[in-house]
Order: C-alpha cells, then structure tokens, then sequence
C-alpha cells in the first residue's frame, strides 16, 4: 500500500533536476541580510576597543593605524579593530555594541582560504591615503 | 534498575558473552559515543556506555567568561538546538536583572525555537530512516530539511546557528516580506511533512524495525528522568513550554503531543506531530505577532550584574532543557549549570538495552535521539581540540581492548 | 539563608516535618533547605505522596561555595501533578563532601551524581558508578583535581 505513493515520488524524481546546489559553478543563495564578514569603517570607528572587549571568541585585536593614513581626530590613540575571520563566529556582537555603529556588515560567506583572513585590508581601505595636504586631512576628522 | 544490574553482571560471568563496541565514531548517529554492549548470541545482555569523546568544558569556561560572552558561548554547546540553549540561558539573565522581553519578542523567540524543532526534528527522523536501512527517505527529507534551514536564515540571519536572542529581546527584527517568504516556506513543507509520516507509519520496512522496539513504560519514564518525546511517546505528559508557559508559550495555542505504545515507532510519530504542531505554532505566530519594539540597543544593557539565582527550563526538540545560573554580582557568573535532555536520555536509557537484539541497539539508540556535544561540556582544559582527540585515541583502546 | 517565615507550600506539605527553611527560587521554585542526611528521605517522601509517575528528578546541581566552606547540591525535581518545580538544598563541607546517594529511589540521579563526583567530588555514598575520568580527560583526574571547584587552577 505504501508503494504507490513512493512509487509516484520516483518518477517525479527522475525527471526533476537535482537538489544539491553546484557550489562553485553555481552560487549558494544567501539572504542579503545573513550574516557574513563584517569589518569596521574607520571613518567611523573612535578605537574605544569596545568591540574586542566583547568579542566572545577574541577574534579581534586592537591595532595601531599604521603610518600614511589620515586618521578621524576622534580616534586619539589611533588604533583600529582587526578581526580574525578564521576565530569569528559572527555573531555580530561586535556590530551591536559598537557605540559608533562603525560595523561595515556583508554578507560574504567565502572566506575559506590557505592564507590568514582577516579585515586589516578592507578596514584600511576605508580611510584616505595622506598623500595630500594636511589641512584635508582636518576636514575628514571634523564631519 | 538495580534488579536489573545485579541480574546482568552475573550473565557477564558466562565466557560465552560477545563485547560489541557500537561506535564511537558512528555507532548510529554521526555523534561520538561508544555504547559497549556484550550479547549472547545475538541478545544483549548487558551494556554500558563510555562517553568523554566530546568534552569541551563549557560549563567552567562559562564562569570566566562575561554574562554577555556566555551567550553566544551557550548557543554553542549544540549546533542543532542552539536558539533554545540561548533562550533558556538569556531568561535565566532576565530572572537576575528582573527584566520582561516585549511580547513582540517573545513571540519572535517562539517562531525560532519552533523552527529550531522542526528540523531537528526532521534530522532524527530522517537518521532513523537511515539506520533501518532506508538512506532514500534520509536524503529527502535532508533535503526538505533545507527549507527549514532557509527559514531560519531569513528569521535569524544564519541557518544554524541562531545568535539570535538577547537579554531583553532578540537582535533582529521581522518585516512583511520575510513573513511572506515565512509563510511561504511553511505551505511548502506541510505537505512534505505529511507525506514522510504517511511513509513512517506505512512502510513496511520501517514497521519491521521500528514497531516494538525499544519498549519503555510510564514509570520507566519518570525514575530515569527521562525527557521530550522520548517520555512523552511512552504517555507521560512533560512538556516544559506547558510547565513554565515561558516566552509566548503562555498565549499561543498548542498541544502536548502523546502516545502510549513507548516503542521506537512511537517516537517517530510523536515527532512527526510535533512538527505538525510547530506548524501551527508559527503559523499562529506569523499571522499574530504583536506590534512594538522587539530589539534592545544592545550598547545600553547593563554590564554588570546584581547578585541572584534563576533556574531556567525550555523544551528543546529533544526534552527539557536547563539552566541553572547563579550570580554573586560583578560582570561573570558564578555558576552555570546545564543540563541537557540527551544527558538524562543517553546515559540513564543505558540498561533499557539489555534483551534486544544487536542489531536493534543503533535503532534504539537513535530513536532517543542522542546529541553528544549536548551531553558532554563540563571539562577543564583549553586546548579543546587536542583533549578530545586524546581522550578518543585512548578510549577506543579501551574499548577495543 | 535563614529560614524563612515564609508559609510552606502545598507542595512540600509531604516533607514539611524535615523542613529546616523555605524560599523561593526565580521564576517560581520552592527550595525546601534539608539536612544532607534528610534527602534521600524527603525524595521517598515525594514520592510516597506524589508517585512513581507523578515526579521525576531533573537535575542535579552541585556548586562550590568556596568561601563558606561549603559544597551546595540541589535536587531539582519536577512535580508533574502540581505543575511546580521542588528544589531541595542541602550543604555539605569542602573538605568531606558526602551524601547518600539517590541513586535507589531515582535512578536519574546517575550521571548527575556521576558528573558531581567527577567535577567537584562530592561522594555519593551507596553509588556504585562513581568513578573518575567519566567526563574530564584522565591527565586531569589522575592528578586529583576537581576541575569545577573554584580553586582548581584551571
Ligand atoms: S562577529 Fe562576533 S566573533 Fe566575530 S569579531 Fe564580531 S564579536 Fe567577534
Ligand atoms: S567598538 Fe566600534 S568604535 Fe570601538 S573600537 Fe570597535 S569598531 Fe571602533
């Protein structure tokens, strides 16, 4: 008695494409909100080391802003969260307890890879190379 | 259970008894347990279980680290059910600071932990099937499983591990277009689900292996402390969502779902309600979610703690869940205790093996719907990795010696 | 804790003569403090009162009060006919922890005997389990630490 409705299944089966997603020739969907690799703005970001305080796993270590760099004026000691995507669980705690809300969240979620990952690059990029005149670079910290 | 005990260690003493180790690597789930069971001809006569393999000491490294930190740390102890680890840990918090979620919250908390079951729910299910030998039925329902996966991600912004519950609320929000891809989701996987039960309680093979197995009765039941469905197939009415009526238990309708045949048939189908129930559940959550404010700012909870205890339960997919937190002030816990349902179903279920056949104990086993990481996080040492695999190597030894 | 003016609870009425206080645990569980050797007794009396499957033993919860001098076990039993669960308290020293075991008249107090003994190593008298190394590595347990003790060093 049960072959019937299993029996219906299978034909339906063979003629239906596969269930398992091609990764990577095809792309995994992820909602746009999921939560993948964050890193902070550092146009945004004070170095109040809040964030690496809270961070559950210590996927975050506090950095010194490396030279050539027009650094926010607020950010006195200058120094910037560096989150280690191999420790993160993303939890996005550091998000939440920001006091800035300086979080740049995506929803990247390939991040395997034979290197160390991290956000030092994307974190860096957010902030202006001090190439030109030091008086625009007083403009960036007052906005 | 000690008339048994007395009764199996003198058949130990016939040197014609057979020590079978079932796992630990896959005895029947993909968990790391070793079940040594010795059979006589093929009737197991006496078995014990050795567990260790997965020690992670949460329970320690929850008192170093903040009230905050344990959060997510707890959402840890098992990647199936953590939403319902975070929940029962966050309420005990909410106890201490004398704190109510939004009922908007509430009802949010409900829908994730309801999804949570589901497809916990629906992983077991589809492991039984496995077990007995039919790995079709597995595959489609891993792959309706995924659905439920895909709900959770548009609910909690992952499709495991949840995070999703804070003191005070949950961390994100609801809005109507996620509930109609919710809703859209559910109608889809009714039917599935319908379909699979109709399966469970029609197919022959699944009837030969699982009808009659693994007998346990009432009073079984309740001097072993046995929990979720295991206790409620046997006709045992516990249910911490009715007991504690916690988060939004106490308005949404719902049922506690029984049986009284106690075998591993049993608790398949009594699974397979639940699920319909859950159904309802968030369906009914969906269509009546209560306006207002659901996420707290999370930079202006306090930091620290007053001093107080709570004692939290919730019914994860598996049984009744709890936690016991104790606060002496200051920004750590003093204690947290967890105690999961597969602790009190794996170990205390261990003697109910003796006069089956072998071939039954993976059967049996997974039909109590043993999660390892759940039972096992009390040790100490840091190098969590290192220890477990020390720990394996050495058992498996031991079991083999 | 001192004993509470507090009135006893109708559920504890079956236990009330070894009483030796009550409060109230959040969110609404009545702790009835006992005497170490009282536990066993207050459990049967539950039981008596309640039946084999009226009550079942939840959780175990051993805590080290390191600054008492005083190891804290709590029996966590539901009483599924009232709807309300029973804590029952007792202490025990730091340097001689031990109990009878309940082992008899629950046999769901296995492994949360198990674990206490194992982690914080209170004896469980009449517990034919106990053994160490049932949950920490055997490096730890050979060197006689009691890991979740407050001065373990771990
Ligand atoms: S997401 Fe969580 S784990 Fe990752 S860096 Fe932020 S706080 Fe740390
Ligand atoms: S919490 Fe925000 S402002 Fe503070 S260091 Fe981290 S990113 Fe910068």
């Amino acid at each position: 008695m049960a072959k019937i409705p299993l029996l219906k299944e299978v034909v339906k089966l063979i003629f239906s494409k596969p269930a398992t997603i091609q990764y990577p020739r095809e792309e995994t969907p992820v909602e746009p909100d999921a939560r993948g690799r964050q890193y902070a703005d550092l146009s945004k970001c004070v170095g109040c080391s809040l964030c690496m305080i809270e961070c559950p796993p210590k996927a975050i270590r506090m950095e010194k802003i490396p030279e050539g760099y027009e650094v926010p004026k607020r950010n006195a000691r200058k120094i910037y969260p560096v989150v280690d995507y191999f420790k993160c669980i993303y939890c996005y705690r550091c998000v939440t307890v920001c006091p800035t809300k300086a979080y740049v969240v995506t929803n990247e979620y390939r991040l395997a890879s034979d290197a160390p990952v991290n956000s030092r690059e994307l974190s860096l990029s957010t902030l202006k190379k001090a190439s030109q005149e030091p008086s625009q670079g007083e403009g960036v910290s007052k906005q | 259970m000690t008339e048994e005990v007395s009764k199996v260690d003198k058949v130990v003493e016939i040197p014609m008894t057979v020590e079978i180790p079932v796992g630990p690597q896959h005895p029947a789930v993909h968990e790391p347990i070793l079940i040594k069971v010795y059979a006589e001809g093929e009737y197991v006569v006496k078995a014990e279980a050795y567990t260790g393999y997965n020690h992670r000491g949460i329970e320690k490294l929850a008192e170093k680290k903040t009230f905050y930190q344990d959060i997510f740390l707890c959402g840890r102890v098992c990647g199936i059910c953590n939403a319902v680890h975070a929940d029962c840990y966050v309420r005990a918090l909410e106890h201490i600071l004398n704190k109510e979620p939004p009922p908007r919250a509430k009802y949010l908390r409900t829908l994730v932990m309801e999804l949570e079951r589901l497809h916990s729910h629906m992983l077991i299910l589809a492991v039984t099937a496995e077990i007995v030998g039919f790995d079709t039925l597995f595959m489609h329902m891993m792959r309706d499983r995924e659905l439920i996966m895909k709900a959770k991600e548009i609910v909690t912004g992952n499709r495991v591990l949840a995070d999703y519950i804070m003191v005070g609320g949950v961390r994100r929000d609801l809005n109507s277009e996620k509930m109609d891809k919710l809703k859209k989701i559910l109608t889809k996987v009714e039917p599935r689900i319908r379909y699979y039960w109709r399966v469970f309680e029609e197919d022959v093979t699944l009837n030969k292996r699982l009808v009659e197995v693994g007998r346990l009765t009432p009073a079984q039941v309740t001097s072993h402390g046995l929990l979720g469905p295991v206790a409620r197939a046997s006709g045992v009415a516990t249910d911490s969502r009715y007991h504690d009526a916690y988060d939004a238990y106490a308005e949404v309708p719902f049922r506690i779902v029984t049986r009284k045949e106690g075998d591993c048939m049993a608790r398949s189908l009594v699974r397979f309600e639940e699920m319909q129930v859950s159904l309802e559940i968030c369906r009914y959550i969906l269509n009546h979610l209560p306006e207002g404010e659901a996420v707290p700012d999370e930079r202006r909870l306090p930091r620290r703690f007053p001093e107080g205890e709570a004692f939290t339960t919730v019914e994860a997919p598996r049984g009744e869940l709890t936690y016991y937190v104790m606060s002496k002030g200051g920004v750590n816990p003093y204690r947290v205790k967890i105690r999961t349902p597969s602790y009190n179903n794996i170990i205390n279920t261990v003697p109910f093996y003796v006069g089956h056949m072998v071939a039954d104990v993976p059967a049996i086993l997974a039909s109590y719907d043993p999660c390892i990481s759940c039972m096992e996080r009390v040790t100490v040492i840091d190098l969590r990795r290192g220890t477990r695999k020390k720990v394996s190597v050495r058992d498996l030894a031991r079991g083999e010696a | 804790m001192s004993s509470d003016p507090l009135e006893i609870p109708d559920v504890l009425k079956p236990i009330e003569n070894l009483l030796k206080g009550v409060t109230v645990m959040k969110p609404g569980r009545v702790v009835a403090l006992l005497e170490p050797g009282d536990v066993v007794k207050a459990y049967v009396a539950l039981k008596a009162r309640y039946g084999e499957t009226g009550l079942y033993f939840s959780t175990l919860v051993a805590t080290d009060l390191k600054d008492e001098g005083k190891i804290r076990i709590d029996y966590y039993i539901n009483v599924l006919e009232k709807n309300q669960y029973v804590v029952l308290r007792t202490y025990v020293p730091r340097d001689d922890p031990r109990i009878e075991s309940l082992l008899k008249e629950a046999p769901a107090a296995l492994p949360g005997e198990c674990e206490a003994y194992d982690l914080l190593g209170v004896v469980f008298e009449g517990n034919p389990h106990l053994r160490r190394a049932f949950f920490v590595p055997e490096e730890v347990a050979e060197k006689d630490i009691f890991p979740l003790r407050k001065d373990a060093g771990v």
